[in-house]
């Protein structure tokens, strides 16, 4: 048998992996993409920070919080109830981390000389505006880790772990409107909220790419390539909402394509940080100061999203 | 009128001034009379001026800065442009001489609020523990009457509240790491870094410079458009203009700005009773004080001390030894010019970014003792025009070609330790100044240690240079920074003060600035000058009153008053080495 498992071809073991995550299956895997999205966030925001001298002790939450983040993801990995508790907090803890920093950014470009009254020229020359929510991507994928099956799991899905402390907090529609959100969930059931996602991350990482290549002057051709592709995949995404035949078609094909251009990137972006005075022999000052290494990565996460969309099913009307 | 959205732009008041775009300090500040016996009178507001009025201020005694210079409102005053920064000089008459004269002005001296702090360049590398003990080490110089580490909690302490950025890992002297985060590198700092390693030479890169590289409260931080020297009006620059000057002012200090003191007064008990000095219209005044400190620098604090001369002090006020104004000390500062093929642009950074002290320590392989650092400078085109003047000797036409050709020139500067000598001397000249005060003549000479050493610091840093690409070096041999003349020693037959800065010969008359350094090391004085006002400070504030009626001499090391620091230090910062 075990003979057999290892000769099945690629795309019955594609096929399976699709099952899996139509089901709502996949919590373990999920859980471990979170842990390294996280490890690979942390370390964006460890450099960029460092950029900015860690001017206030808040900017070490971040960086924290996302170490936090990988080790839940990967006790996650190994236990339903680890899942179910503690990534599910420190995820919701680094959401609100992430909106915590984008109003300190927005406060940050806010404070500079001429503040809002010249945007174009502070939000280039202050924080990132979009980075903080940006950096909230993996803790979205181990909020949706934390209510899925896990893999080994058979039958009818289960309903332990739902939050019905909190469902009774609100008024009794909206509380089983919310439980029934979260079924639908563990059923894999939730397309389109991936899809809306997918494109504010799209739309979002698309801007990032924006100014800061603007600040290299749009020097290569490639740069553009994220400029480009990132309104496409937003407005698939966001079409997705009402065609599902789109959500199945163009938006698989878009992020992959979006995926592709990350890893482009990331190439483009190492090769840059290895092309400066000193090279690999300065890769810390290097890194911090060169091409930012990981954020092509963070693009890539929105086609991530965008393909995880297109493999989810609909909620049940 | 309709408000702009977001609210309207700040306007100019008369009660505050403002030291950047976000910072001001609201007046009106306190006010002393003339009659009233303050606790200390502090004799120019600079680097370490700045830092004394701030930490005695806030430990709560009543102080007074007169300041010979202007009070800047930086938004006003101050011009992003080389020829229009020369108010930030002290550029009154002085007499240089010697076989190696040293070019007094802009590059060593400051006058207003803030003195050379506000148009150093802000390196800010500490000495190395072998400093303060080059006599016992190598038979040069003399020893410091303190150690390394007296002086590092103190380093430590400045490095914060600048703050001064730079790598976490410092490997020269005693390794340390910085509060705030490397700068990304200029032309300038490319071209250092390429010619060091290829030669393997290990190189800091982003700092140590007391220039933000992160915000900090109403600090900007730099925006890399390269007027450091002309004065920083961004904020980010550190000195003490933005960094302690408005804790002090909030805390009670009082700084009278274009005050020229012209003598100390000596009283019949042999303790000085105060100070004598001219207001900006010529009128004289004097402020009684139960003590005073001297922070003048290299020049002016022996002028002064020499001007003050009176009945029992014939040579100078606490001139028993006769060595104010001796062992007068610049460091060897050529700049190494090259040319590269590719545009460098070195406006475009601080001149401050990058540097080695790979051969800081006494080397028995050379022919002489100590060391010296390789430093990246990024002149503007006029300090450039002058470099290139000197250095290949370019006139008329063939000077504008140069000039023309500005964008593809980087700049190296050694900076070379000279050795402490007797014949390098601040004296009185005959002439007099706009108040009818003799003025300074500066003798400097080069002994044949120090010309060694500069010959060979400069084949090390073309040799750099060429590593680095370039097709063309030249070089101009120059100076920089002044330190020494009013030395500290343990020994007041060979010194002026003792090691907290208090005269030898007068209990309540201090000195507290550059003129205090035995030796200086091949780092740029501006951190240690600082560190030594604080720890100066430590030391007033923990002998309290006794110092105003008792002419007994405490020699105990107090612990820091980290306490004293301005409340914004604390909570920023990136994790360093200690």
């Amino acid at each position: 048998m075990a003979n057999e498992l290892s000769l099945t071809p690629p795309v019955l073991d594609m096929k399976m992996v699709a099952n899996y995550v139509r089901e709502g299956r996949f919590q373990r895997s999920l859980a471990l993409l979170t842990a390294a999205t996280s490890v690979i966030s942390g370390l964006e925001v460890a450099y960029e920070h460092y950029r900015g001298s860690y001017s206030r002790r808040v900017m070490y939450t971040p960086v924290i919080l996302s170490g936090l983040l990988a080790i839940a993801g990967v006790a996650a990995f190994f236990s339903r109830r680890a899942a179910r508790t503690v990534l599910r907090l420190v995820s919701v803890v680094t959401l609100i981390d992430a909106l915590a920093g984008f109003y300190f950014h927005v406060r940050g470009i806010h404070r500079k000389p001429g503040g809002w009254r010249l945007p174009m020229t502070n939000m280039i020359m202050g924080p990132p505006i979009f980075a903080p929510l940006l950096f909230g991507t993996s803790a979205y994928l181990g909020l949706i880790a934390s209510y899925l099956q896990r893999e080994e799991s058979s039958g009818m899905p289960s309903t332990s772990g739902r939050d019905i402390w909190f469902a009774r907090l609100l008024p009794p529609s909206a509380g089983r409107e919310l439980l029934s959100a979260e079924q639908d969930m563990r059923e894999g059931r939730f397309q389109r909220q991936v899809a809306i996602v997918t494109g504010i991350s799209a739309l979002l990482s698309g801007f990032e790419a924006y100014y800061s290549h603007y600040k290299n002057n749009f020097r290569y051709a490639m740069q553009w390539s994220p400029v480009v592709i990132a309104p496409v995949l937003a407005g698939v995404a966001f079409s997705s909402i009402k065609s599902r035949r789109l959500a199945t078609t163009a938006l698989p094909a878009v992020s992959a394509i979006a995926g592709a251009d990350a890893a482009i990137g990331f190439y483009y972006h190492v090769r840059g940080v290895l092309r400066r005075p000193g090279g690999r022999k300065r890769l810390l000052y290097n890194v911090m100061y060169g091409p930012p290494i990981f954020a092509p990565l963070l693009f890539g996460a929105a086609g991530m999203l965008g393909v995880l969309a297109s493999l989810l099913r609909r909620r049940r009307v | 009128m309709k408000k702009p959205l977001l609210g309207e732009f700040e306007t100019p008041s008369s009660n505050k001034y403002r030291v950047g775009p976000l910072q001001s300090i609201h007046m009106p500040m306190r006010r002393f009379r003339e009659y009233e016996d303050v606790d200390y009178v502090i004799v120019g507001v600079g680097s370490a001026g700045g830092v004394l009025l701030q930490r005695l201020a806030r430990a709560g005694f009543n102080v007074v800065g007169l300041e010979a210079g202007p009070f800047w409102d930086t938004e006003h005053d101050w011009v992003s442009d080389e020829a229009g920064s020369h108010e930030l000089y002290w550029t009154e008459p002085r007499v240089t001489g010697g076989t190696d004269p040293l070019a007094l002005g802009a590059n060593n001296c400051g006058k207003g609020v803030g003195g050379g702090s506000v148009h150093w360049a802000a390196f800010t590398p500490r000495l190395h523990p072998s400093d303060f003990e080059i006599y016992t080490r190598d038979s040069v110089g003399a020893d410091w009457p303190i150690t390394y580490d007296e002086i590092r909690p103190y380093y430590e302490q400045l490095e914060l509240e600048m703050p001064v950025s730079g790598p976490a890992y410092y490997p020269w002297g005693h390794p340390h790491g910085y509060a705030y985060g490397p700068h990304p590198m200029g032309g300038v700092g490319n071209a250092l870094i390429k010619g060091c390693s290829a030669l393997n030479i290990p190189v800091s890169i982003g700092g140590p410079v007391a220039i933000l590289s992160g915000s900090h409260g109403d600090r900007p931080h730099c925006i890399y458009r390269g007027f450091c020297i002309q004065g920083c009006k961004v904020g980010a620059k550190a000195s003490t203009l933005v960094t302690h000057v408005p804790d002090a002012i909030r805390t009670g200090a009082e700084i009278r700005d274009r005050s020229m003191v012209s003598r100390i007064e000596l009283g019949k008990d042999g303790r000085v009773t105060g100070v004598h000095y001219f207001d900006n219209e010529g009128h004289s005044h004097f402020q009684r004080a139960k003590a005073v400190i001297v922070s003048g620098y290299a020049i002016e604090t022996p002028r002064l001390l020499l001007n003050s001369a009176c009945p029992g002090h014939e040579k100078g006020l606490g001139n028993s030894s006769g060595t104010i104004g001796r062992y007068l000390m610049a460091q060897a500062g050529n700049v190494v010019l090259g040319r590269f093929e590719q545009p460098v642009r070195m406006y475009k950074a601080p001149p401050a970014h990058a540097l080695t002290e790979e051969f800081y320590e006494t080397n028995p392989k050379n022919d002489f003792a100590r060391g010296f650092a390789i430093q990246t400078v990024g002149p503007l085109p006029v300090a450039f025009g002058k470099q290139v003047l000197a250095a290949k000797k370019a006139w008329g036409w063939g000077l504008r070609r140069e000039m023309m050709d500005y964008n593809h020139w980087a700049a190296f500067g050694l900076l070379g330790e000279i050795l402490p000598w007797k014949d390098n001397a601040v004296t009185l000249s005959e002439d007099k100044d706009c108040f009818g005060l003799p003025i300074a003549h500066v003798t400097f000479n080069l002994h044949e240690n120090d010309k060694k050493l500069i010959k060979a610091a400069r084949e090390k840093t073309e040799e750099v240079m060429q590593a680095a690409g370039a097709t063309e070096v030249v070089q101009e041999a120059r100076y920089a920074h002044l330190v020494g003349a009013c030395r500290m020693g343990s020994d007041p037959r060979t010194s002026v003060v003792d090691k907290f800065g208090r005269s030898h010969d007068i209990p309540n008359l201090f000195v507290c600035d550059g003129s205090l350094f035995p030796t200086q090391g091949s780092a740029n004085p501006g951190l240690t000058i600082q560190a030594l006002a604080a720890r100066t400070a430590d030391y007033l504030v923990s002998q309290g009153e006794r110092i105003f009626t008792s002419n007994e001499r405490d020699m105990t090391t107090t612990p820091i008053r980290r306490e004293l620091a301005p409340p914004e230090t604390w909570g920023k910062g990136v994790p360093r080495l200690k």
